[in-house]
């Protein structure tokens, strides 16, 4: 097993005097799909939200290629290389597609090579580049998606956080989405994915946690976790 | 002939000193959902500045233009550092900036008045002489007010538009979160807005004083009719801001040539209550429609 690039313990986080995260380790290894799942409301966003900054723990570490990320800012965490893509893609919707995807590319070490990277993320997206002077409030929902999940490929190398990919789209387009994610794991993109259909990403996750009321309550391969229908049904009420 | 020549000439300089006025308001309250109720008296300030540098430090005019807006900016980065760094933090951050500003404005309105006494001043950066276009004597002054605000509003849409800080401006208005997760450090977004918009009020406080006089209470006019054309363009929106700026001008120039000066505040309140009416989140405003 590779080094992990990502590591989470102890860690504790909230909103005002809510707890959500009661002491939560976590180690990600380096180039593989790790897949964070459970039912909704139990802290997957607020765990995500705790590592890009947006959210400060109250207490644990987070420590990213061997440096202590918890505490800084946002911004400095994006720099180091965590790129969170949020839940609702949370595009710029008076921008361009275009412009959304220099946003992307804002931080310090994702200017260079700017062309290159939109070549890149063009190639991957298509659709992106038909739309890029389009309004990006103007997109449909799977369009926005891939919109999101561009501007996040746009800040560059890192480790890359999607935050329920699959939220609020058609069957049909959440299999393209993940066409584009599955791309991106046989690439060798460190990718960490929250989901609430354990089912789609059972197969290709190098391991799968299972996150309830606020800790991860279960741990393995995808394929242990699909001969445990007990805890589907638990918690998955699959 | 003559008499519509000289309503355009006239409601053009006014339009042209009310969007040099409202595009700060309009960016700050963009970016930061402030409404800077000190935004007056950091005009006022601007005014005063060019003066004492003229006036008493010899300098010139360009450089007393450039000064001013630079001591306001200064001004607007301390309110940033002052008032809004610290009620950030703080839940109600709309309502305690609001109250916040308003003393603020108060503070530097009075050490104004300590300082320059209420009398009024003319104001020494103004040109002199005019042209005639089709028998009306249009002062020079009113060309080069209008030039200046020409020139800073294409900066402004250029900035905003082209630049890497621009599009980090306008991201953090759309959409805060967002913006820190590209790596936007928000803070220095906020505080480059407020400074950018000290320095505009600076300009625009100039202008005013110019064609008017220097007072230490000039400020609250011009603030006032910021907010209106501010309301009537859709809060935040800063393109909107420089169109209903100009027709606002143009509106209170004819409003005052038909009617008399005196009606010309109540018509365009009158107009801000039938726009609110008709489009509550302003003209250019908009409630977005997100399609799923």
């Amino acid at each position: 097993m590779d080094k992990p690039v990502l590591n989470i313990s102890g860690l504790a986080a909230g909103y005002d005097e809510r707890r959500v995260l009661t002491g939560v380790d976590l180690s990600i290894p380096q180039g593989q799909l790790t897949a964070i799942i459970g039912p909704n409301g139990h802290g997957k966003s607020t765990l995500l939200k705790t590592i890009s900054g947006l959210l400060r723990p109250s207490a644990g570490t987070i420590t990213f290629q061997n440096r202590r990320i918890d505490g800084l800012r946002p911004d400095q965490i994006v720099e180091r290389g965590v790129i969170h893509v949020p839940q609702g893609d949370m595009l710029f919707p008076a921008m361009t597609v275009l412009d959304n995807l220099l946003m992307g590319a804002y931080r310090g070490g994702a200017r260079t090579d700017l062309n290159a990277r939109l070549h890149d993320v063009f190639a991957l997206l298509p659709k992106l580049k038909e739309r890029r002077r389009q309004i990006a409030g103007t997109l449909s929902g799977g369009e926005r998606r891939m919109c999101g999940i561009g501007r996040g490929l746009m800040a560059g190398d890192g480790l890359l956080m999607l935050d329920e990919p699959s939220l609020g789209l058609a069957p049909i387009v959440i299999d393209q989405i993940y066409e584009i994610i599955f791309d991106l794991c046989s690439a060798g993109r460190t990718i960490l994915l929250v989901e609430e259909n354990a089912q789609r990403i059972s197969e290709r996750a190098s391991s799968i946690h299972l996150l309830d009321n606020g800790r991860f309550v279960w741990s393995g391969l995808g394929t242990e976790l699909m001969s445990r229908p007990e805890i589907v049904e638990a918690y998955l009420g699959a | 002939m003559e008499v519509f020549i000289q309503i355009i000439a006239s409601g053009l300089t006014l339009g042209a000193m009310y969007a040099v006025a409202t595009v700060g308001l309009s960016l700050v309250y963009g970016s930061l959902n402030m409404l800077n109720m000190a935004h007056g008296a950091i005009l006022t300030l601007g005014g005063y500045l060019s003066y004492v540098a003229i006036q008493h430090l010899g300098l010139n005019p360009v450089l007393a233009l450039v000064l001013a807006a630079a001591v306001c900016a200064g001004v607007g980065l301390l309110i940033y550092l002052g008032a809004a760094l610290p009620l950030l933090r703080a839940e109600g951050f709309e309502t305690n900036i609001f109250i916040a500003t308003i003393g603020i404005g108060a503070i530097l309105e009075n050490l104004m008045l300590k300082g320059f006494g209420p009398y009024p001043i003319p104001q020494p950066l103004a040109i002199a002489g005019h042209v005639i276009i089709g028998n009306v004597h249009v002062p020079l002054q009113n060309l080069f007010i209008l030039a200046v605000a020409v020139v800073l509003m294409v900066a402004v849409a250029f900035v905003l538009e082209r630049t890497r800080i621009g599009r980090a401006i306008r991201a953090t208005s759309m959409n805060r979160e967002a913006a820190q997760l590209m790596g936007v450090r928000v803070g220095r977004v906020y505080a480059q807005v407020l400074a950018v918009s000290g320095a505009l009020a600076a300009v625009s406080g100039i202008m005013i004083s110019s064609i008017a006089t220097l007072s230490p209470v000039m400020g609250g006019d011009p603030m006032l009719k910021a907010f209106i054309i501010c309301v009537v363009a859709g809060l935040g929106n800063v393109y909107g801001a420089v169109l209903a700026a100009v027709v606002l001008g143009l509106l209170e120039a004819s409003t005052q040539y038909i009617l008399g000066v005196r009606w010309s505040f109540a018509t365009l309140l009158l107009l801000v209550i039938l726009v609110l009416i008709w489009r509550p989140y302003g003209l250019f405003g908009r409630t977005l429609v997100v399609r799923l």
